[in-house]
């Protein structure tokens, strides 16, 4: 399908690189292709994330208390919660960066302690602010993130194509990314991700500091990537952009989820209600 | 995926201007001290070649003389540059090049450059070795100590590890990259060392060279990977990149600049060497209690006597076929030829116990297990210094005992005015210095093999177990 998607454009070069000659798209105009799937589990009704009964202990300090939660493919969950909550923490053990205290991190079926290297396989990382080689331009970073995740080099007319997608310009592609802003490499991470062909987005806090538009392009990306099969579990602190893009939201406060429900059922005044509640309690 | 990392490491650190200046730097100061270090070795040899021709001039044309005149009247030998000479100085301006050869004395060698030096010679020398001791390993700490913490700090080791990259993989791989950095310095400094060993080569011993410079390359080359693991290791392993940097920079200083000098106070305390006014003096003594050649009233000169008296069957000395004078000369001299071997015998092998011993410090301290051997096969070393010592011993003694016995045949006790026909000194063969054979080299070097050998396997096992990446 990518294929056909990139047929319709007329190739030119860009430092031996072939590219669309296309003007900067349009939010409204990017589409971000399905991608050929890695390998899955064969039960397709594998949940993509599962915790269960998922705990961290630091010392005395519980930061995640028994968490269950299953996040399905095409679903976008938003965990809200002040800090210390336990959303990065979440993320954390879901990435293997630490070692559960108590249960399972699960990705796509896959205990990400007993085998780490396998899971990661079907994720993508994005946290607060991508952190991106500033020697490199942004396209030899997606090269590079990619090229470590991929089983066959990645072409680089591919490469430049999903940094158009995302909506990168063409000199801003072969511009080094030490004078990026935040947005534009947050849109480099997003790439890496599409690169992957993830199944799984891990989102820490991605749209903090972003401006509106930024932060609107950013969630129109991940619209799209959910809407491709991706499943993404998104921490957050802005309310409106977890109503706006996620399918669920979780509430979570001193290590515990405390409250879910499905965005299609409550507005964004609710919502609102809601956290305030439970972080008044 | 190695090859992949280390095309962006190596991408990286060229787009880095630092590692570009460094580089070059570094490059620069290593062809002048190669081509310096040749033209001074060439101008060396040269000169201690036109003085061991006037020397041996001044030998065969003395004239008619007295034999033991003549071996009083001695000669300078110096001891010839090695090829390799040039890379590394070792301890020659320390030890000395040159000793006079004469009858009754083993001297000690003398003129040693370093007494010749201003005190800022004490800072080390300029030369191809201090280079590849000194900053080709502060390089490799410069490029690798934010490695990992570097990208620990910036927040891309998350996004590594959040991939799921093997660290054993990243390790090698940035090891790769680093090592492929570096020989933009090493490949064209090897070439030019080959180049200028060429240069400087005066054939007969081209193989012999060429196994010295490739053990010596080898040496210097596992040297950088030990210390680029270790740099590796250090910043996988720091809490930051500050960190990493002052434990990399705190290893550089007390491997680079204080274990040699606190290894070699150590060696001292452990093996002392006597100062060399109480070393003539010991052997002094010990002469004084052999035989006196110039003394007839010398009692042990008695028992001498009484010996050539019972060998050539005759009442008196008179009545010897021989000069008595010269037979007591060469009792007195191989009795002396018994106290050098035992003092300086003594004195090398303390020499020997401390190099030993400084070999095994390279276990803490890997630069001296690196200096030994880059000493060694440069031919430069305390050993290769004994060797040429010995052979100058040798042909001192093979020289006085030349004069003596010729002293001895040709003449009767009591004639010492008489003279030795002029051609008579040509006769005796120039010194020819046979320096040791590679393998014989080796054979000094076994430790600081075996230490290296060690660093090695350290090296690869940290590799090969490489530790989990602490991200959080």
């Amino acid at each position: 399908m990518f294929a056909l998607m990139i047929a319709r454009y007329h190739y030119y070069k860009i430092n031996g690189a072939t590219v669309p000659p296309t003007t900067q798209p349009l939010m409204s105009s990017i589409v971000i292709a399905a991608p050929s799937r890695g390998a899955l589990p064969a039960n397709a009704t594998t949940p993509r994330l599962a915790a269960r009964g998922l705990t961290k202990r630091y010392g005395d300090v519980t930061a995640l208390d028994a968490l269950d939660l299953t996040i399905a493919a095409g679903e976008v969950y938003c965990l809200l919660g002040a800090n210390g909550a336990g959303k990065s923490t979440t993320i954390n053990l879901f990435l293997n960066f630490v070692a559960p205290s108590a249960g399972a991190a699960e990705v796509c079926g896959i205990d990400v302690t007993r085998d780490p290297l396998q899971a990661k396989r079907h994720i993508a990382y994005i946290p607060e602010t991508v952190m991106l080689y500033k020697q490199l331009t942004a396209l030899e970073n997606l090269e590079y993130f990619a090229g470590l995740a991929a089983d066959e080099p990645l072409s680089r007319d591919t490469l430049v194509a999903h940094l158009r997608e995302v909506g990168l310009r063409d000199e801003q592609i072969q511009q080094r990314v030490g004078g990026f802003s935040k947005g534009m490499r947050q849109k480099v991470g997003i790439a890496i991700a599409v690169a992957r062909h993830a199944d799984v987005l891990l989102l820490d806090e991605p749209t903090s500091g972003l401006d509106p538009k930024a932060s609107n392009e950013f969630s129109a990306l991940i619209a799209q990537l959910r809407d491709r099969g991706a499943a993404v579990l998104m921490a957050t602190h802005d309310l409106f952009r977890a109503k706006e893009s996620g399918t669920r939201v979780g509430i979570m406060k001193r290590g515990k989820l405390v409250a879910q429900m499905a965005t299609a059922d409550i507005g964004h005044a609710d919502l609102e209600q809601l956290y305030l509640t439970h972080m008044h309690d | 995926m190695i090859a992949h990392i280390a095309r962006k490491e190596r991408t990286e650190m060229w787009r880095d201007g630092r590692f570009r200046v460094a580089s070059i730097a570094l490059l620069l100061l290593l062809a002048v001290a190669l081509l310096t270090g040749l033209t001074a070795s060439r101008s060396t040899a040269r000169d201690h070649e036109a003085a061991q021709e006037a020397m041996r001039g001044f030998w065969v044309n003395q004239g008619a003389k007295n034999p033991h005149s003549a071996a009083h009247y001695g000669l300078w030998v110096f001891k010839p540059s090695l090829p390799l000479s040039f890379v590394d100085h070792g301890v020659d301006a320390y030890t000395g090049v040159t000793t006079w050869l004469e009858a009754h004395k083993q001297n000690e060698f003398t003129r040693r450059p370093a007494m010749d030096r201003p005190s800022v010679a004490r800072f080390g020398e300029w030369t191809a070795a201090a280079v590849l001791q000194l900053l080709v390993p502060l390089l490799i700490v410069m490029l690798a100590f934010p490695a990992f913490a570097g990208e620990r700090d910036t927040g891309t080791l998350r996004q590594l590890a959040a991939i799921g990259v093997p660290m054993r993989t990243l390790m090698l791989g940035k090891a790769t990259g680093i090592a492929s950095a570096l020989a933009v310095v090493l490949v064209p400094a090897t070439v030019l060392g080959v180049a200028t060993l060429w240069l400087g080569a005066d054939g007969g011993r081209g193989t012999d060279d060429l196994m010295r410079f490739a053990l010596l390359s080898a040496t210097y080359l596992l040297y950088f990977a030990v210390v680029l693991v270790l740099a590796l290791v250090v910043s996988a392993r720091a809490r930051n990149v500050r960190t990493a940097l002052v434990v990399l920079l705190g290893f550089w200083t007390l491997n680079s600049l204080v274990a040699p000098r606190a290894v070699a106070d150590l060696a001292r305390q452990f093996f002392p060497t006597p100062s060399s006014v109480a070393f003539q003096a010991a052997m002094q003594r010990d002469i004084e209690q052999g035989l006196d050649g110039h003394n007839p009233a010398d009692s042990r000169r008695k028992t001498v006597e009484a010996q050539a008296l019972r060998e050539y069957r005759a009442v008196s000395l008179d009545a010897l076929p021989v000069n008595f004078d010269a037979i007591a000369m060469q009792a007195s001299e191989e009795y002396a030829n018994t106290v050098f071997d035992r003092h300086f015998g003594a004195l090398y092998d303390q020499y020997r116990a401390q190099n030993t011993l400084t070999q095994w410090a390279g276990l803490v301290s890997p630069l001296l297990a690196v200096r030994s051997l880059s000493m060694g096969l440069a031919g430069t070393d305390v050993e290769q210094h004994r060797h040429f010592a010995v052979q100058a011993e040798l042909y001192r003694r093979g020289l006085i005992k030349w004069t003596n016995d010729y002293f001895r045949d040709n003449t009767r006790t009591g004639e010492w005015d008489w003279k030795a026909p002029p051609e008579l000194w040509a006769k005796y063969p120039p010194f020819e210095y046979e320096a040791p054979l590679f393998g014989q080299s080796l054979a000094t070097q076994r430790t600081a093999l075996l230490v290296l050998g060690a660093w090695l396997l350290l090296s690869v096992g940290l590799l090969v177990r490489a530790p989990a990446l602490p991200v959080v």
